[in-house]
Order: structure tokens, then sequence, then C-alpha cells
């Protein structure tokens, strides 16, 4: 198990790397992520979560500290080479002009001058997104449901024929219905796994992270309060994250659920 | 029907110069255009009359209006690719208006210094001036917007908005200070001309076109990125500052190229973008070349009209231009109506 652990290479490192953004100043962050793990990132709302996915995206330079990714600093990747390994899924999504939905989904391919099979990797990305039956489509007629299928499957395209790599992705399954949350998650889940891709994602949903996810990154007020593994034991560490008290429920499979109670709730016991 | 846009376009422009240089004060004939070739048989005769007025007055100007018009279309689709909205122009980032503001600067203060040009480089003097005009422009507005907004795109839009109003004031001042003479000649700037044509400026804005799409080409996809917002397009792999600083120095040659000699021609830049998208989708690979065939044939048609409508005067064509865009416009914004938010 430990032999395991020490074969996987380092796909980001992040050494004490801070960011000031107005007043508020984020981190100083230190962590690694290994080849293919599976890390959710918690917090209240305004904690940092989009701002430390950030600076794992590259997406601002660390006014402190230093980024690496694969063996090599951030600012010394051009964005072209980049692009090949690391993707990274927005919040929100707006497309102007209406571009083609197929259009949409190539664009994650843009940096690659020569790029056979184009087509077939469009094809195969919005069938493992499940969004086969929308290209062809303007974006813009599309529900939000159907837009963030159209970006996941951007985000296959982009890093379809890398191994290794890392995909960012900032809770844009929130506002999805369960069905689909579950069916994306698992599409991503079967496109990581087959490619070796680590996946950093920032989640609302309690269950979600423990049961998907083997590591947890737990942030407030722009700190990082807690890096560790998901299992029964971080229910305290959430509880003081969010503030809230938590009850663990059993099901019949012997799953763990967690369950957020109400302060109504909370008062009598 | 959308594979037909650029054989269909192409067809439209090369018609309608056949008929445009039909059009005008002089009635032309079959002998006239044997002479333009060399095969009237007239001699001497062949450089004047009507041979002479399609030779060295409808042809050039007709291709000129196109050229400019295609240019003033490819500064169009570039700028509203590069701002993702539909609404900006050329015209907005205050390119217009900065090389209009320097032309009205050089009539005025010019005019009042004791300094004699020759008259050869009087010719050249005011779009001289309107291009590095448009120019300081377009690099004031780069450095100002780098210094208050970095990296904004949004912000770049804002300043051209400023910078157009200073620009617009200072016009206004230059229009209080004129005197009437001036004021003339002022106007030629404001609504636009394509008078000045001839065939050193054909040949000048075709090499310039050819020399913009050259550059352009190999980006023009990496455009379609900024769509889906800048952070996106940079994490796809495009370098978001660089390609907007190509963008905005290709859109100050062109734009500035053709509001130096013919004046602020207003619409085309606007609409043409529009009808092709449209037409054929949001493709910048096909906006941007079918928008420089749009705008070329929008313009041959505006500036056809503006000079037969009422011979032997001559209309300004900035005034068909917005004639015909304006309920153009509308008409778009009515079959878009229900994909607005």
């Amino acid at each position: 198990m430990l032999m395991q652990t020490l074969a996987h290479p380092t796909v980001l490192q992040l050494d004490a790397a801070g960011i000031r953004l107005g007043t508020k100043s984020f981190g100083p962050f230190s962590l690694h992520i290994s080849v293919g793990e599976r890390i959710a990132v918690l917090g209240p709302s305004g904690a940092g979560k989009s701002t430390l996915l950030k600076l794992m995206a590259c997406e601002c330079q660390p006014a402190t500290g230093r980024i690496w990714f694969n063996g090599h600093l951030f600012a010394a990747w051009r964005l072209a080479d980049l692009s090949r390994y690391r993707a990274m899924l927005p919040q929100s999504s707006d497309v102007a002009f209406g571009l083609q939905t197929d259009l949409v989904i190539g664009l994650g391919r843009v940096a690659r001058t020569h790029d056979t099979g184009l087509s077939d990797i469009v094809r195969a990305s919005a069938t493992l997104a499940h969004a086969g039956h929308l290209l062809e489509r303007r974006f813009d007629t599309l529900s939000g449901g159907e837009q963030a299928r159209i970006q996941l499957a951007r985000v296959f395209a982009q890093l379809w024929d890398a191994r290794e790599g890392l995909i960012l992705v900032d809770e844009p399954l929130a506002a999805l219905d369960p069905g689909l949350q579950f069916d994306l998650l698992d599409s991503l889940d079967a496109y990581a796994a087959a490619r070796g891709h680590a996946v950093v994602a920032i989640l609302h949903d309690i269950n979600q992270a423990v049961q998907g996810f083997g590591r947890l990154l737990l942030v407030k007020n722009g700190q990082l309060v807690a890096d560790l593994p998901s299992s029964a034991e971080v229910v305290s560490a959430l509880e003081s994250l969010y503030g809230i008290a938590l009850r663990c429920v059993c099901d019949q499979q012997g799953g763990l659920v967690i369950a957020p109670l109400r302060k109504t709730v909370r008062r009598p016991t | 029907m959308k594979a037909l846009a650029a054989p269909l376009l192409v067809g439209g422009l090369l018609l309608g110069v056949a008929i445009a240089v039909q059009c005008g004060a002089v009635p032309v004939t079959v002998g006239d255009w044997l002479g333009v070739f060399g095969l009237g048989g007239t001699g001497a005769d062949a450089a004047t009359g009507g041979a002479y007025v399609l030779w060295s007055i409808r042809i050039p100007r007709a291709l000129f209006s196109v050229l400019v018009g295609a240019s003033i279309g490819m500064a169009g689709a570039l700028t509203q690719g590069l701002f993702r909205n539909p609404l900006a122009d050329p015209g907005l980032l205050g390119v217009s208006a900065g090389a209009a503001c320097a032309a009205a600067l050089t009539i005025v203060v010019f005019a009042g210094l004791p300094v004699s040009i020759p008259l050869s480089w009087r010719l050249w003097l005011l779009p001289a001036a309107a291009f590095g005009g448009a120019l300081g422009v377009c690099f004031s507005l780069d450095c100002i917007a780098r210094w208050i907004t970095p990296g904004s795109i949004a912000g770049l839009l804002l300043t051209g908005v400023a910078l157009n109003a200073v620009a617009a004031a200072v016009i206004g001042l230059c229009t209080y200070l004129a005197t009437d003479e001036q004021l003339r000649s002022l106007s030629f700037w404001t609504l636009g001309s394509l008078a000045g044509a001839n065939w050193v400026l054909v040949v000048l804005l075709a090499c310039l076109l050819l020399l913009a799409w050259w550059r352009v080409h190999p980006w023009v996809h990496a455009m379609n990125a900024l769509a889906l917002g800048a952070s996106v397009a940079a994490q796809v792999g495009v370098d978001v500052r660089q390609l907007r600083s190509q963008v905005i120095v290709l859109v100050a040659v062109l734009a500035g190229f053709s509001v130096a000699w013919c004046g602020m021609i207003g619409f085309i830049g606007l609409i043409a973008p529009h009808l092709v998208r449209v037409w054929v989708g949001a493709d910048q690979r096909q906006v941007v070349p079918l928008s420089m065939l749009m705008g070329g044939l929008l313009l041959l048609v505006a500036d056809t009209l503006a000079r037969t409508t009422a011979i032997p005067a001559e209309i300004p064509v900035g005034i068909f231009t917005a004639l015909l865009g304006g309920p153009c416009f509308l008409l778009l914004l009515r079959g878009a109506r229900g994909r607005m938010g």
C-alpha cells in the first residue's frame, strides 16, 4: 500500500502559495496532489474555495510562495501546453453569440494546431457527458442543465488523449437535479479513472464529498483548516467548519449518510 | 444555404460592381468599355469621355468602396468577437472619433499657422493626421486600460467609451472655432464620403487587406474561445492578452485607414457581422471573412445610391449607411428577441 502511494508522482504542489484579492488575503496554502487522486474542497460561502481552485488552475499568479505542476514551476508553463494537462469546469457558463454546441465542445482543443479526429472526440465526449443528443444546437437555446453537460463535454474533450492530468471542478452541478448530478459525477469518475487524471471538486453536498472523494480539503476564512481522508471521523471537523451540528446515519447497506440538524431540532437535545 | 454564403456574396459583389460602374451622371456605352481595355481603336480619345470616366473614376471608386466596406466589416467582426458583445464596433472604441478628431485639429489649427505646405503634401496631410489619430487613440486606449483595469475586457470597452467622449468633445470644440469653409471640410469627416477614390488607394488598401487576413487567419479560431469568457479561454490555452493586443492593432489599422480617407462611415462595421451571424452562425472562422464580403457589398450599394440619387450632387455616404442600417438592425433585433435576456 505504501509502495503504491510512493509510486504515484505529484501532479500539483502548492508551496505556501498565497494571494491577496482586494482587502482579503488567502493562504498560504501548502499541499500535494498525486496522480489520480480525488479531492473534494468544502467550506462555507466566501471562504476562498474558488480562489484556491484558481491558484491550482494557475489562473492567477500567487503573490507569495510557489506552485509546481508536473515538476515545473507554473510560471514556466506556456498556456497552450498547460491546457493539454489541466482543465477546469467553471461555476457559471455563459457563451456569447450562441455558438453551436459541437463548436463549444471542440474549443476545449483549440490550442492544438493539428488535431486529427477532432469530430470523433467531440462526439465521444458529448456522449460521455450525456449530451450526445444536444449536438448541432445553439448553446444559448439550451437549459441550465443542458449547458452544464456541454461544458463538461468540453472539459472531457480537452483532456481526452492526455494522461495523468488535473481536472478542476467549481461546483457546477449544484443547480442540477439529483439524478443528473449523479450521472455526471459517475461520468467524471469513469473518465478520470481511465486516464489517471486527478480531480479536485468544490462541492456543497457533504455526502457527495464523503462518499465519492477520497480526500477532503476544508477551507475557512481564506485558510486551509484541514486536509484529511474522508471517513466517519471527518464529522467533527465538518461541524466546526460550517458551525452546525451533524448526525451520522448508517443505511441498510452500511453506507454512511451525514445529515445536518437544524437549530430548531438541536435545541432540545 | 450556409455553404452557399461565400459564393453568393462574391457573385453579389461582382454583379454589384458591374451595375455600380454603369450608374452615374455620364452614360457609358459598350464602346467606352472597349476603350478601357484598349480595344476601342480611338487611340488618344480613349483617355477622354466615357472610357476616362470608367477607368479613372467609376471603377476605382466601386473597388474602393468594396475594399473600404470589407475593412470596416472585418474590423467590426474582430471587435465584436473580442468584446463578446454584438454591440461593439470600431466606432465604440473611439477609433473613428480619434481619427476625425485629429483631422479636425489639423483643419482648424494648421490653417492658423503661418506655414505654407506644398500642394502635393497637402493631399496626404489630412489622411496621415487621421490615421495617426486612430492609431494614437488605440494605443493610448490599450495603455490606459492596462494601467487602470489590467486584463479586463469590459474595462477596455469602458475606457474606449471615455476616450470616445473626449474625442467627440474636441471635434465639437473645433466645429465651434472653425470658419465656414473649414466647417465644410469638417463635415466630410463626420458624414463620410468615398469621393477621394483613386487607383493608388485601391492598390494600397487591397494590399493592406491581404496582409490583415494573412495575420488574422492563424488565430481566428482562437477568437471563438473568447466567446466562452476570458478565463475559460485562458484555460483552454489561448493567450488572451496577446490576442487582445493583436486584435486592437489590426482594428486600429483597418478602421484608421478607412476613416483617414473616407471619414466616419457608420453602421457597416456593426451590421455586416450581424447579418453574417444570422446567416451562417457565430463561428468566427466564417464570420470574419464573410463579414468582409458583406461589408463590401453593403458599402458598394450605399455609395452607389449616395452618388446617383441626386445627380449631379452627391449625398454623404454615411447618411445612406445609417438609413439602410438602422431599419435593418431593428429587423435583426426582432428576429433575435426570443434569445435576449
